[in-house]
């Protein structure tokens, strides 16, 4: 149907171009999570919601106060650090090396492809025992599950980053007779850094998610320890506790790679 | 230095791109190649530069090549080609990275050439920040950095609107006429030919053969004269009816693969 | 051989039906939480025996993976009643109020070896041998706050040493236990007897003890509150019929023969059949997991007491749980270790 205003001598054009511009409020966001705390804790306190499935946010808080009180929370969130601190960094030292061997060499792209495919879905957590197994229980099987997982989204950010540099970039560089070594660290690598920070941005929740799974082996401390046995002795305030501190992490970390990000691609 | 350029054949597999092509460029000179759309022109750029193995043929280079020259042949690409994550600075040092340089002599030789093309108050900007015309300055200035023999010019003004294009033109002509370095400029725009070229040729469409080689005849600084304009549009004319049914035919046809 | 497996089940059947008392009255659905493993045979017994039915019970098995869910399945109401072990997790939902024990399941009781205390190869080899060898050394347990690792703790009491001597791992499951043993990753591991063996005959493993010296209460009967209040009688008869069915599995597999091991029973081959239909598992498998548990369903209260102290204990239950207030001792007669 077309607009009849316009029919009508004299009328004004009518807006058409508002919406599909989304922007962002933080104090919208804040709000929600305020929001959702109050209806959570209000549920509970006017008996909606049975406390036994779900602890209050107050029983959280408290849980949360005692463990930090204690020291306990500080023990088991450092050794969990060292574990994903290291894990990551490994992973991602591996998945940098392959994903740029795999962008630049036809046999290893031919090789690599078929395998990173083939093994990436493979759920960690079914290796476990085989881990057990090669790498035993102690700080190092903990450290590969954690680098496995971070492994391959960063094969795959830094593989698809560099094949996605233009092409052109790179024929400038040989027409100026740039050894191969300089195009790939002065082109290659930072045209692929956008695809790599969003790969960091997998492979850091990857860590922080497979943390739990690692602790599943022989840990008696660490954060995914400590969740794992909260769960398993039904603590549920202690499980919120520790699934509150995992995420205040998440939320910390990937505030840090927004920062990164804006001052190493500022250039987009 | 003089430029023999004898391609007898080049393909893409089984499509023929160039079939017998030969020219000499000589020392000095703007050569422009024009020709329809699609008819291998930056093709031959390439494989003058020597970024495009040709089928059969071979380029080959008579003479010495001018005094503190690092690249022999380079590049003045139509996208500009310049790191984003650079500064202007830094994009024209680029090329001497590789070499043997103290810093400040690559410092020097960088603050030259962005003397050279407009660009010393921009040293510090970020390619994002720059007009396209700005962008190819930089283009330019990174390809006359290394002291070249040869200028390759791949269409470098196609990306720029009509205003900025005209500019650039009479900036890279004053340049030149002061430097003389060779170029070979490809475009598919006549009037940039003419006020460029000493001499034009012309390539038919695919695959792409010599039409004819014409020569502008009237020296660069005289063409915006009067006297010259009768000339000129004779020339344009003549090199119009030499492309416009190649031209024609090239924009019926398919685009292959 | 239908005709033998008929009469078997008949006889089964017989033995079942003599401790069936009460009347019957109209039908009623129980939904009833249970983990496919041999110690849910009573409930299997009693279903294929019609011991349910004949006390006018509709029961609807539900299958579980693990103990806790279906303690929690009880708690939301989603399952009637629950049979499993009985966990510090257990205990800290039931302490809020949530559940009470009303009937004993499988427990420890010596001659009945269904979870082995084994050495890895490495460390038997350096001197791990006996219980008493324990302490300084490494233990892996499926969880902490399980069953296993109860069960250590109380081999540590009997053996006059401090648990807390002991390195306790979690593994989180039974195959990564094994996986650790198999690689001498661990000094010992407490684990079923079906994982153990196999381990034990390849070398792998060294026995170092049945964990079956002290009797305990490992998996009992359990349902909510809300169930005792608003249907006690529905839950008194089907009290009574897995009694039965505890009796029929007690007769078919746990006379004890002269070698002192048990003795094919009644109604045994039939027993097992049905336990296998249920369990999926091969006869095989299901023979060599078959618990002790008492033939009346009494439960050794004074251990639940002693359970929940010792978790207390060791931090994984907390403080405030009162152990009376987890048991509901009314429907079953003659509970055993009553405390004073």
């Amino acid at each position: 149907m077309a607009d009849t205003a316009l029919r009508e001598p004299g009328a004004a054009v009518r807006f058409r171009g508002g919406g599909f511009l989304p922007g962002t409020s933080r104090l919208a966001a804040v709000a929600a999570f305020v929001g959702l705390i109050l209806v959570w804790q209000a549920a509970i306190s006017f008996g909606l919601v049975s406390p036994v499935f779900l602890p209050s946010p107050v029983e959280i808080a408290s849980a949360l106060r005692d463990l930090t009180m204690s020291g306990e929370l500080w023990r088991h969130l450092s050794i969990s650090l060292v574990r994903i601190g290291s894990g990551w960094a490994l992973g991602t030292a591996a998945g940098l090396c392959v994903g740029t061997a795999m962008a630049l060499f036809s046999l290893a792209r031919s090789v690599g492809l078929p395998m990173v495919s083939a093994l990436y879905p493979i759920p960690k957590i079914a290796l476990l025992p085989l881990l057990i197994l090669w790498l035993g229980i102690g700080e190092v099987s903990k450290t590969a599950t954690i680098a496995l997982g971070v492994f391959f989204p960063t094969v795959i950010a830094v593989y698809s980053g560099i094949d996605n540099v233009p092409r052109n970039l790179i024929r400038m560089a040989q027409s100026f007779d740039v050894p191969f070594r300089d195009i790939v660290w002065k082109i290659a690598l930072p045209g692929a850094l956008p695809s790599i920070m969003s790969g960091f941005r997998i492979s850091v929740s990857t860590a922080l998610l497979l943390v739990v799974a690692a602790e599943m082996i022989g840990a008696e401390s660490g954060i995914g320890a400590f969740v794992l046995q909260a769960g398993n002795l039904m603590q549920t305030d202690q499980l919120m506790a520790g699934v509150t501190v995992l995420s205040i992490l998440g939320l910390i970390v990937g505030a840090a790679l927004s920062w990164a990000e804006r001052a190493l691609l500022a250039w987009r | 230095m003089r430029l023999h350029v004898d391609i007898r054949r080049h393909a893409y597999d089984d499509l023929a791109v160039l079939d017998g092509v030969a020219f000499t460029v000589e020392p000095g000179e703007i050569l422009c190649l024009i020709g329809p759309s699609g008819c291998g022109k930056s093709t031959l750029l390439g494989i003058v530069g020597g970024l495009v193995r040709p089928t059969d043929g071979r380029v080959s280079t008579e003479g010495a090549l001018p005094e503190g020259s690092l690249n022999p042949f380079t590049f003045v690409f139509q996208d500009f080609a310049l790191l984003p994550w650079r500064s202007v600075a830094q994009n024209v040092a680029f090329p001497l990275e590789h070499h043997r340089l103290t810093a400040s002599e690559r410092d020097a030789l960088v603050a030259e050439a962005l003397r050279r093309t407009g660009l010393s108050d921009f040293a510090a900007a970020l390619p994002k920040q720059l007009s396209g015309g700005m962008r190819q300055r930089v283009g330019i200035a990174r390809a006359l950095v290394v002291r070249p023999a040869l200028l390759l010019l791949d269409e470098p003004l196609s990306a720029l609107d009509a205003q900025t294009r005209e500019l650039l033109t009479e900036d890279f002509l004053d340049l030149w006429l002061r430097e003389r370095t060779t170029a070979i400029y490809v475009t598919h725009n006549l009037d940039e030919a003419l006020r460029l070229a000493d001499r034009v040729v012309v390539l038919s469409r695919r695959p792409g053969r010599i039409k004819e080689i014409v020569t502008v005849g009237v020296p660069q600084r005289a063409r915006r004269g009067p006297e010259a304009a009768t000339t000129l549009a004779a020339l344009r004319e003549r090199l119009w009816s030499l492309i416009r049914d190649e031209a024609a035919i090239a924009d019926r046809e398919m685009v292959h693969g | 051989m239908p005709n033998t497996g008929t009469t078997r089940r008949g006889a089964l059947g017989l033995i079942a039906a003599a401790s069936v008392t009460g009347a019957r009255a109209e039908v009623e659905a129980i939904k009833v939480g249970v983990l496919k493993l041999a110690s849910s045979g009573p409930v299997f017994l009693a279903q294929d025996l019609g011991l349910f039915a004949s006390q006018g019970l509709d029961v609807q098995l539900r299958f579980f993976e693990a103990a806790q869910p279906v303690a929690v399945a009880t708690v939301s109401g989603d399952v009637d009643v629950g049979v499993t072990g009985l966990t510090a997790g257990f205990y800290n939902l039931a302490g809020k109020g949530a559940l009470k024990i009303v009937a004993a399941q499988a427990r420890e009781e010596p001659g009945y070896k269904l979870v082995a205390v084994v050495a890895s190869r490495k460390a038997a080899e350096a001197g791990l041998r006996r219980i008493e060898d324990l302490p300084g050394h490494a233990a892996a347990v499926t969880q902490v706050g399980s069953s296993f690792h109860y069960s250590l703790g109380l081999l540590a009491q009997t053996h006059g040493f401090d648990i807390a001597r002991v390195r306790i791992l979690p593994m989180q499951s039974v195959p990564n236990v094994v996986s650790a043993l198999k690689g001498s990753q661990v000094d010992a591991a407490i684990i079923p007897a079906t994982a153990a063996t196999p381990l034990i005959a390849s070398g792998d493993a060294t026995l170092i003890a049945w964990a079956d010296e002290t009797p305990w209460q490992v998996a009992a009967m359990f349902t909510s509150p809300r169930m005792i209040a608003t249907r006690r009688d529905a839950l008194q008869r089907f009290v009574r019929a897995y009694q039965a069915g505890t009796a029929a599995f007690s007769a078919a597999f746990l006379a004890l023969g002269p070698d002192g091991t048990p003795q094919p029973g009644p109604g045994a081959e039939a027993g097992l059949a049905t336990i296998a239909k249920y369990t999926g598992q091969s006869v095989a498998s299901v023979r060599d997991s078959i618990p002790y548990m008492d033939p009346q369903a009494r439960l050794l209260v004074g251990d639940i007491y002693r359970q929940v102290r010792w978790y207390q204990g060791q931090k994984l239950v907390d403080a405030g749980v009162d152990p009376a207030s987890v048991l509901d001792l009314g429907f079953v007669d003659r509970h055993l270790d009553l405390p004073k």
